[in-house]
This record gives structure tokens, sequence and C-alpha cells, in this order.
């Protein structure tokens, strides 16, 4: 890993692996959408609303995974000043966000159908806007705050106290009486939903993963761009 | 997927919201990356 945090080396690394990760990202939504919109029954219970969990389940495990990426990286930044970290994290925040507003919004319209609500005071959907709030706040500071190392200094503090709410968002359903199913898939004794229902979850939470891998090599690939302009921005000022 | 079904709504636009969004999640990295790069270069060459 040592050799990739390199910037030079790392973007190398991913402008050659870019073009393999959008094909297998475009391969694995065309059969994750088959199998959630074509070949996926409906549920005996819910209809075909069971659908709408093909979009909101990945969006909500993306939004969890995203955040502990910056949490890890943020980590890294601390402890071995890795020229990379810092941007690891700044660029995961904006797709992260997206990812958790996916989540909220389209667990809103499966809430309205099936619980007649399109939003309740439940612990998995609180602390899940919590997440969401901790998403804006960690962008804020970066926008904020112009010195570049004191905006790192603080994001990072923020992305790491906010991981506490990751494992609160995962076992809410657990500790609190909740509205909200608990864990049909990540749990003790394996999955509880039918295999035919499963797949295509599966595929989509793939393809929603390799599409966070695109675009966060991407939003990297430009942050190392903008941070290496701006240092040649300010040498030639100081040569002048 | 039965597009008359009770609720069919909520499910096309559950689906249409998130390609929408990604769409543009997209659209938005995609563009940041191309103008970073872009700056940087005709700096780079404005220099030589």
């Amino acid at each position: 890993m040592q050799q990739f945090a390199n910037p030079t080396r790392f973007l190398s690394l991913a402008n050659r692996a870019l073009p393999a990760i959008w094909a297998v990202t475009l391969i694995l939504f065309a059969i994750g959408l088959y199998g959630a919109l074509v070949s996926a029954p409906p549920d005996y219970q819910q209809g075909e609303t069971v659908r709408i969990m093909f979009v909101h389940v990945p969006a909500a495990w993306l939004a969890m995974l995203v955040y502990t990426v910056m949490a890890l990286a943020s980590a890294v930044a601390i402890i071995f000043r890795h020229p990379l970290a810092d941007v690891a994290a700044k660029a995961a925040a904006p797709i992260g966000a997206v990812f958790c507003f996916l989540a909220l919004t389209t667990g809103s319209l499966w809430g309205k159908p099936m619980w007649g609500a399109w939003w309740v005071w439940d612990a998995r959907l609180t602390s899940m806007f919590v997440l969401f709030l901790l998403y804006v706040g960690y962008i804020a500071i970066w926008q904020a705050i112009e010195e570049p190392n004191r905006a790192a200094m603080i994001a990072r503090i923020v992305a790491l106290v906010g991981f506490i709410n990751i494992p609160i968002v995962k076992f809410s359903v657990d500790w609190w009486n909740s509205l909200h199913q608990p864990a049909s898939v990540f749990k003790m004794g394996g999955p509880s939903i039918d295999p035919s229902i499963l797949w295509p979850l599966l595929v989509m939470g793939l393809a929603y993963s390799f599409l966070f891998l695109a675009l966060h090599l991407m939003s990297m690939r430009s942050e190392i761009a903008a941070r290496k302009l701006r240092n040649l921005q300010i040498a030639r000022s100081g040569e002048a | 997927m039965d597009w008359n079904a009770d609720h069919a709504g909520f499910v096309v636009a559950a689906f249409a919201l998130s390609f929408a969004l990604i769409a543009g999640l997209v659209i938005y990295v995609v563009s940041r990356d191309a103008r970073a790069r872009k700056r940087l270069t005709q700096f780079q060459e404005a220099k030589k």
C-alpha cells in the first residue's frame, strides 16, 4: 500500500484502472437492473414496492461504507501523514452524501405506501439523517476554511468523531424498538431473503460499489490536480 | 414488474430519482476532473 501513497504512482494506476472499472460498473448495473425489474418476483406482502429495496439498500450500504472509508483515511492522515489520505477522505465526501440522500429519499418513497408515512423519527431513520448531516458538515468545513492544513485537521477530527454514528446506524434496529425491519442480509446465520430477490440486491450492491470506486478515483485525481496547480501558483507568486 | 400494480408509481419515482442523482453526480465528477486537469495542463504549458 505504501508505494501507492505516492501521487504519481497513484495517478498512473488510476488512469490504467478506470476504463476497466467503468466497464464493470456498467455491466453490473445492466445485470442488476434486469434482476431488479424483470427477474425478481413481487413480494407476497409488499407487492411491487419491494423493488424499491434494490436502489434503497445499496445506497444505504454505500453511505455507511463511504463514511468508513473517510474515517479510515482520516486516521491514516493523522497517524502516518500519507499525502493521499486527506485527498481520499475529501474526495469521498460528496459521493457519500449523495448515496446517503438517496437512501433517505428512496426509503421515504418506500415508507409512504408501506407504513403510511413519508418519515418517522425512528432510530434507524434518525441515525441515517445524522449521517447525512455529518457529510454536509464535513463538506462545509473544506468549503469554509481557506487554509488547507487547518481545514484538513478539523475535517479529520469530524470524520473520526462522526464515525461513532456508523455502528449506531447498523445496530439501531437491534438496540431499539424500530419500525424499520432488522438486518436480513449481513447477519448471523446468513441472509433470510429468498435467493430470487437476494442475487439482484447483491449485484446492485456491487454495481454501486464499483460506481463509488470509479467516482472516487476520478475525484481524487481532480483533487490532486487542483492541489498541484495551487502549489505551482504559490511557487510562481513567490518567484515574482 | 407489473407497471399497473398498486404503488408502481413509488417504484418508478425511486428508480428515476436514483438514476437522475447518480447521473448528476457522474456528470459533476467527470466535468470537475476534466476541468482540473485542463487548468493544470494550461498552467504548465504557459510556464514553459
